[in-house]
C-alpha cells in the first residue's frame, strides 16, 4: 500500500466515522473468512501471497486455531493532498543541517513524496545540505529568530558541527533533533568506546586499515601523513574541523524543542511532524510541548510486529544469515537478538516485518534511559532453566551468553550518546 | 593506596540477604563499613540500569545479595537476576570495568556470617582494584 492510499483512506474514514466501523467489522469478517481460505490454499496460493507483500504474508502463515495478534500500525498523519500555497503571514525559512551522521536523514525528508513540491511554496529552504545551496555565512548573516524550523541530522563529533549547531539554535525559533543521531547519538557515538579518543581513531583509519596503511607504506614510509587542523599553504592557512574525543547528542550541545528519531524516521514519523509544522504555519494550531518525541507510540515495537511469540527458551544466539528465518514467528523464538522488546514503536516493525532483527533505532521506551539494559532484562528471560540442569550454572549461562558478539555495540548501537555510561573506562589496576 | 575507602553499593533482597545482613548486625559481627544497602523485593528487582547508574554516578563496586538457587521467595527471581548480571558483566568488561567490580552472592536469612565474610572479601578485592575508573576521567 502507498503512501496516498493510506492517506486516502485515512481521509475517508475520517469523513464517515459510522462508515468506517462499519467497515471494520466487514474487514474483520473478511480477515477471518481470508484466514480459513488460507489454511486450505495449496503452494500455488502461497507464491501468490508472497507476491503481495510481507505484512499479508505473515498474517497468513498464523496457524489455524492460534488467537491472532492484533498489530497496531503506526498512523500517518493526514495532510492532504498537497500544502495550501503560501501561507498567509508570508514564507517561513527552514533549515536542514547534516552534522555527523550517514546523510540518509538528509535524503529521508524527501519521503514526504509530491508533497516536496509544494513544501517550496511553504517556506525558504535556506540550507539543505544534500539539495540546497545555503552556506554558514548565510545562516550569520540573518536575524536572530528568523529561521522557523530547523532539522539537525546526526551527533555533534567536532567543531564544525559544534558551531553549526549553535549558531542554528541562535537563528531558529523551533529546533529538532531529527534521527537517531541527533536524538541519541547513533552509530557515530560508538566511537566513544575507543579509549584513548581521537588520538586513536585518527591513527587506526589513516594508518591500520589495509587501504591506509599501504598509502602510507609506499609514500610516507618514515613518518605517516595524518591530516592536520590547520596548514599555512602559500596563499593562506586552510583549516579542517578538530574532531572530539566524545560524541554528543544534539541536546548534549544545545537546546533541543523536539525529537523525531528513527534511522532514519520513516514516511509515518515524518509525516506527523509535517502536519504539526503545517498546522502551525497555516492555522496558528499549538506545537505540541516542548520536548516532545514526535511519531512515537506508548509501546514498544514488538505491539507493531506481525511476529508471534511462543516463549520459546533458547540456548544460543544467530545472526540472521546463519538460519532459515521462519515466518510469522518471533525473532527472538528462533535465537535472533531482536531488540524490539526494549525499544519504543512508531516504525510499523518495518526490519522485523522483512525476517531482519530490530536494531533500536527509535530509542528506548519512555520509562527508561537505558534501551541497552532493559534488553539485558528480555535476553535473560529467554534462556532456559535446563531439564538436565534446573538450576542452569553459572559457567553454562556464561557460555551461552558469550556467544554474542559485541554485546555493548549490539544493545547500545544507537543509544551509547545517551547511556548512563557514555565512555569507555581504563583501569589503573590500584595504582 | 592505603587510604582509599571505597564505596560499595549494596542490593540486598527483602526475604534472605537484607536479613542475613540484619542478623550479621545483630550478632554484632565486625566489618567495613564502606557499603551501602538498598532494599529490593527481589534480586530479580534490580534492572540492569540500577547497577549501570551505580557505576556511572562513581560507584566503586556493586554487590546483588539474593536468596540461594530454589530458595528464592518468588521461585525464579535470583536466576533471572544471575543471567542479567552474566550478562551485564560482559558489558562492564567491554566499558573497561574490571568485571569484578561486580558481584552477585546468595546470602540466606540465616547468613549473617556469610553476609560479613562476603562484605569483607569484596571490600579488600575493591580496595585492590583501586577507584572507579570512571571517577578518575571525571576529576
Amino acid at each position: 500500500m502507498s503512501f496516498l492510499d493510506k492517506l486516502f483512506k485515512k481521509k475517508e474514514s475520517v469523513e464517515n466515522k459510522a462508515k468506517d466501523a462499519a467497515n471494520k467489522a466487514e474487514n474483520a469478517a473478511k480477515d477471518a473468512a481470508a484466514k480459513v481460505d488460507n489454511a486450505a490454499k495449496n503452494v500455488a496460493a502461497k507464491v501468490d501471497s508472497a507476491v503481495k507483500g510481507a505484512a499479508e504474508d505473515a498474517k497468513q502463515t498464523v496457524a489455524p486455531g492460534t488467537v491472532e495478534k492484533v498489530i497496531h500500525e503506526p498512523k500517518f498523519a493526514d495532510l492532504g493532498e498537497l500544502l495550501p500555497g503560501a501561507p498567509a503571514g508570508g514564507k517561513i525559512n527552514l533549515a536542514i543541517y547534516w552534522a555527523a551522521a550517514c546523510g540518509g536523514c538528509d535524503v529521508s525528508v524527501l519521503d514526504v513524496n509530491e508533497r516536496i513540491l509544494t513544501i517550496g511554496d511553504m517556506a525558504n529552504i535556506v540550507m539543505w545540505p544534500v539539495a540546497a545551496d545555503g552556506k554558514e555565512k548565510d545562516i550569520a548573516a540573518m536575524e536572530d529568530g528568523e529561521i522557523t524550523l530547523t532539522l539537525i541530522s546526526g551527533a555533534v563529533r567536532n567543531s564544525e558541527n559544534e558551531h553549526m549547531v549553535r549558531l542554528l539554535r541562535q537563528k531558529s525559533k523551533i529546533l529538532v533533533a531529527y534521527g537517531t543521531c541527533a536524538c541519541f547519538g547513533g552509530s557515530p557515538a560508538l566511537a566513544n568506546l575507543v579509549v584513548e579518543g581521537k588520538d586513536e581513531i585518527l591513527n587506526y583509519v589513516y594508518t591500520k586499515t589495509p587501504t591506509s596503511a599501504d598509502f602510507q607504506q609506499t609514500y610516507h614510509k618514515d613518518k605517516p601523513v595524518i591530516p592536520q587542523t590547520s596548514y599555512k599553504a602559500p596563499e593562506g592557512e586552510l583549516t579542517l574541523p578538530v574532531l572530539y574525543d566524545t560524541v554528543k547528542t544534539v541536546d548534549q550541545v544545545v537546546d533541543v524543542d523536539y525529537y523525531v528519531p528513527g534511522c532514519p524516521p520513516q514516511q509515518e514519523t515524518i509525516s506527523q511532524m509535517l502536519k504539526a509544522v503545517v498546522d502551525f504555519v497555516y492555522a496558528g494550531v499549538a506545537l505540541p510541548p516542548k520536548g516532545t518525541t514526535i511519531g512515537i507510540t506508548t509501546k514498544t515495537m514488538c505491539d507493531e510486529c506481525p511476529r508471534k511469540k511462543s516463549n520459546a527458551r533458547i540456548t544460543e544466539f544467530l545472526e540472521p544469515y546463519q538460519v532459515n528465518v521462519k515466518e510469522g514467528i518471533c525473532l527472538m523464538d528462533q535465537g535472533i537478538l531482536c531488540l524490539g522488546p526494549s525499544t519504543i514503536g512508531g516504525c510499523g516493525a518495518k526490519c522485523t516485518r522483512a525476517g531482519q532483527p530490530c536494531r533500536g533505532c527509535y530509542g528506548p521506551t519512555a520509562d527508561v534511559q537505558e534501551q541497552g539494559a532493559s534488553m539485558f532484562t528480555a535476553v535473560a528471560s529467554l534462556l532456559p532453566i535446563l531439564d538436565d540442569d534446573p538450576i542452569c550454572d553459572e559457567e553454562k549461562i556464561i557460555k551461552i551468553v558469550s556467544e554474542i558478539r559485541d554485546p555493548l555495540g549490539y544493545f547500545y548501537a544507537f543509544t551509547l550518546g545517551k547511556s548512563l555510561i557514555k565512555k569507555a573506562v581504563k583501569e589503573t589496576g590500584g595504582q | 593506596m592505603a587510604d582509599f575507602e571505597p564505596r560499595i553499593v549494596t542490593f540486598c533482597c527483602n526475604w534472605c540477604s537484607y536479613a542475613g545482613a540484619d542478623g550479621a548486625g545483630v550478632a554484632r559481627l565486625q566489618m567495613p563499613t564502606n557499603f551501602r544497602i538498598i532494599r529490593t523485593m527481589c534480586s530479580a528487582r534490580v534492572d540492569p540500569e540500577f547497577i549501570l547508574r551505580a557505576f556511572s554516578k562513581g560507584a566503586d563496586g556493586v554487590m546483588v545479595l539474593g536468596c540461594h538457587p530454589g530458595d528464592c521467595h518468588y521461585i525464579g527471581g535470583n536466576y533471572r537476576a544471575r543471567r542479567r548480571i552474566a550478562l551485564l558483566r560482559l558489558v562492564l568488561e567491554q566499558y573497561g570495568f574490571d568485571p569484578k567490580r561486580l558481584k552477585l552472592e546468595w546470602v540466606s536469612a540465616s547468613e549473617g556470617e556469610k553476609f560479613q565474610k562476603t562484605v569483607t572479601d569484596f571490600v579488600d578485592v575493591i580496595k585492590a582494584l583501586g577507584p572507579t575508573p570512571l571517577q578518575k576521567e571525571a576529576n
